[in-house]
């Protein structure tokens, strides 16, 4: 508590001021940079990570006497197990890791992504929650069998979820730039737009080493799965597919806001909308430095499409985060931006 | 590359977004070789019909600006001598405008372009 604010304020003429120790932290500035996630969103985030956690310990204790010690963990493609761990250390692995995930998605959680988080611990846990099922009644684990349609099946799982994360990030409400009271800076560069006009901006740009990078991962995978065990070239589609979508982007800005998706695939895409801006400009971005790599990256304040280090448009959002995507002409973005959020807010 | 249309202008849209294109061919801000975005989402954007860019688009391929291909969208021509092309087409919508004012029918204009050649 603030010294000055320790004597009792009775009077009842003052303003209700919010009381919470870091509101008085934080000056009445028109910019903020103090991250919001509302609370409701946290505990969706890691609400399928918890009961992710919880299904393979339930499992082991309720069918104790019932499965094999140790358990057959891991399997090779014909579906013959390879890997072996005892009941009790299964379990804490099989907590543990979508403990670690979720809280990793619960720090960076985002409303748009809360289907994200739903799929990975659905994916997770109805994979782990089938080893245990395959062991069951088993006079040893190596007759332990798990058919690859268990992945059809954690896949099938992860989709339902996905979509019952998707329905529930409606009960978070959308982060508005308009409710926050915060407003376009007049030093921001603007368009010379006449009010009856319409305007576009796109710009298709790409990036070769993220290419050549994909690629290589790809034909890296193949040769390990030749070689060796055949999930190294899942491991590398998994990079590399994404790698590649990433690696040639279209960049919009218009009447919608920001969009920023793959030129090979329309989702997933990132869009801000224009209720959400509250300026763009212009800064020179380091992608090593700020964001430790090329492709989405996501850091505490800031999260981006980052192709190479150069030229960028900046978004700052409501909520204080900023969004940047490398992209050449990104002044006329920028401008284009801050002009359609100021007709946009005055409607 | 920047679009802007005004319904409010005499000018068909279609034309306005072939202006934009040509405009940043000449002024450096959209490169030989880059795609323009697709017809459905450009209409989208600046919210007009998806015929009128098209329309537009089938204009700028007319004038040997962009090369259009099913599955590939629309693509401005290769090679360096694109902006110059452009702005070339450019003045020559000026001249035109200009001769219909003046009142010369098209072969007039035509002929008078013949004789400049000459």
């Amino acid at each position: 508590m603030n010294p000055a604010e320790s004597r009792p304020s009775s009077a009842p003429d003052t303003p209700p001021a919010p009381s919470t120790p870091g509101a008085q932290a934080v000056p009445d500035a028109p910019v903020r940079f103090g991250l919001h996630v509302p609370f409701r969103l946290r505990v969706l985030t890691a609400l399928p990570f918890v009961l992710a956690a919880a299904v393979t310990p339930l499992l082991i204790a309720l069918w104790s006497d019932r499965l094999p010690d140790p358990l057959a963990t891991h399997f090779g493609l014909d579906g013959v197990p390879d890997g072996f761990t005892g009941p009790t250390a299964f379990a804490v692995l099989a907590a543990a890791v979508p403990l670690a995930l979720g809280a990793a998605w619960t720090v960076f959680t985002h409303r748009s992504a809360l289907w994200g988080a739903w799929l990975t611990s659905g994916l997770i846990g109805t994979l782990l929650g089938l080893v245990v099922r395959d062991n069951l009644d088993a006079a040893t684990a190596a007759d332990v069998r798990s058919p690859l349609s268990h992945l059809a099946i954690a896949l099938g799982a992860g989709a339902v979820l996905a979509l019952a994360g998707h329905g529930l990030s409606r009960l978070v409400p959308p982060e508005d730039a308009t409710a926050t009271g915060i407003r376009i800076s007049p030093g921001a560069p603007r368009l010379d737009l006449g009010a009856g006009e319409a305007a576009g901006w796109s710009r298709a740009t790409a990036s070769a080493p993220l290419t050549a990078l994909a690629l290589l991962f790809l034909a890296g995978g193949v040769l390990a799965a030749l070689l060796g065990p055949w999930p190294l070239l899942l491991l590398a589609v998994a990079v590399a597919v994404p790698g590649l979508a990433l690696a040639r982007v279209r960049v919009v800005v218009d009447r919608h806001g920001l969009t920023v998706r793959s030129t090979l695939f329309p989702r997933p895409r990132v869009h801000v909308p224009l209720a959400e801006i509250t300026g763009a400009d212009v800064r020179e971005v380091r992608a090593l430095r700020e964001f430790g790599g090329w492709g989405y990256r996501v850091r505490a304040h800031r999260s981006g499409v980052v192709l190479r280090s150069g030229e960028a448009l900046a978004v700052r959002r409501g909520n204080g985060r900023e969004f940047v995507v490398t992209v050449p002409d990104a002044g006329t973005a920028a401008a284009l931006l801050n002009t359609l959020a100021e007709r946009d807010a005055r409607l | 590359m920047l679009f802007r249309v005004d319904p409010a202008s005499s000018v068909p849209l279609g034309d306005q977004i072939a202006a934009c294109v040509r405009g940043a061919l000449a002024d450096g801000s959209a490169a030989p070789g880059e795609r323009l975005p697709a017809a459905r989402e450009l209409a989208d954007s600046l919210g007009v019909n998806v015929h009128t860019v098209l329309r537009g688009y089938q204009r700028l391929r007319e004038e040997g600006l962009i090369e259009l291909r099913r599955g590939r969208g629309a693509v401005v021509v290769p090679g360096a001598a694109a902006p110059d092309r452009a702005r070339l087409v450019a003045r020559l919508r000026e001249a035109a405008a200009q001769a219909r004012e003046l009142g010369l029918t098209e072969e007039e204009f035509v002929e008078l372009a013949r004789t400049s050649l000459a």
